[in-house]
């Protein structure tokens, strides 16, 4: 096995979880999901913006949400509130992607109640690094 | 839609003004003729001008949503060194991707000649899986540059709307837009964090 692989038997995640990969660009969508797959994490599904992926968080289980902020219809600040604000969804882990880089962005991600934040363009060690520090600290937490 | 009243009232002053400037120029009133005349030329200029100041401040309010330059060049100027970024970046992958599939290609030979060690062949394989894999993330250029020019657009199609305002046709009216500042633009956006200043931030926020 290659050795960028062997990191998969040592850590702790669950690599079945179900992750939703909100962004508005089909390319970013792919590359997130193709680093994902990469990491070991392959049950995923796309959302093209806010509005698309609540409909889906609302008919079916997801455990995980990497959502970009920019987009369409609804932002992806805008679905973190609403995630935050519904009883069946508020305990959900969300990671934000995004391009916006200013401190009163980050503060506000933060108070709306966001796990992760990755500004673009990232690397996939970016990547690897929250989700596990995103879990480590959800794993303590309970 | 320009009521009845205006045209009266436009009609009024046309003839006030002409028939001013008529008895001015039968009484030897060179001054006062020049006068009226000039008046009759403002009444014709006036919605023009005022035209043209609305269309130069919805400008200047597009282009001053975006992040000034540090420098004092113009708002312009900003618009345009965001486009050549757009450049930029996009070359910049495109160079990167070129050279990750060209060192494939030479594994791939390498490989084929099947005369490489055990080890050497396995490095090639996986050297070839991490350039597979950076070759899609550098394909992420894609997803910023979208942005930016969707911005850029954004100024082009108010400064449409401004013309339209002179008498061309009026385009459809849209949704003032987001507030967000988008992708940063290296030397353009001095309030810009990275990565790491991002991580210090949220963790001293508790994250």
């Amino acid at each position: 096995m290659p050795a960028s692989r062997n990191h998969e038997e040592e850590s702790p995640l669950n690599k079945n979880m179900r992750i939703l990969i909100v962004d508005d660009f089909s390319t970013m969508r792919r590359i997130v999901k193709n680093l994902l797959g990469d990491l070991g994490f392959t049950n995923t599904a796309e959302a093209e913006d806010g509005h698309a992926a609540l409909s889906l968080l609302q008919s079916q289980p997801f455990d995980f949400i990497v959502t970009d902020w920019n987009m369409p219809v609804m932002t992806g600040i805008e679905l973190l509130r609403a995630v935050r604000a519904d009883p069946k969804l508020k305990t959900l882990p969300v990671l934000m992607v995004t391009a916006e880089a200013k401190r009163e962005q980050i503060i506000e991600a933060a108070q709306a109640g966001v796990n992760g934040y990755i500004i673009k363009p990232f690397t996939a060690q970016t990547l690897e690094e929250k989700l596990g520090k995103i879990f480590e600290r959800l794993a303590a937490s309970t | 839609m320009v009521t009845t009243s205006d045209t009266a009232g436009d009609r009024n002053a046309l003839i006030q003004h002409l028939q001013e400037a008529l008895g001015a120029l039968e009484s030897g009133d060179e001054a006062g003729w020049r006068r009226e005349i000039d008046a009759l030329a403002a009444l014709r200029t006036q919605p023009m001008m005022a035209g043209l100041g609305r269309l130069a401040r919805e400008l200047g309010q597009a282009l001053g949503d975006l992040p000034t330059v540090p420098s004092d060049a113009g708002e312009l100027d900003d618009a345009c060194a965001r486009l050549d970024h757009v450049v930029e970046m996009t070359e910049k992958a495109t160079h990167r991707t070129l050279d990750l599939a060209e060192q494939c290609r030479e594994l791939v030979t390498g490989l084929r000649e099947d005369r490489l060690p055990p080890v050497e062949h396995e490095q090639a394989l996986e050297q070839i899986r991490r350039n597979l894999t950076e070759i899609a993330l550098t394909q992420s250029y894609q997803d910023l540059t979208g942005q930016i020019i969707r911005r850029v657009v954004s100024i082009v199609r108010r400064v449409h709307e401004g013309f339209g305002a002179l008498g061309l046709p009026q385009p459809e009216e849209e949704a003032p837009g987001n507030t967000l500042a988008g992708p940063a633009v290296g030397g353009l956006d001095r309030h810009a964090v990275s990565q790491h200043d991002a991580d210090d931030l949220l963790s001293d926020l508790g994250l």
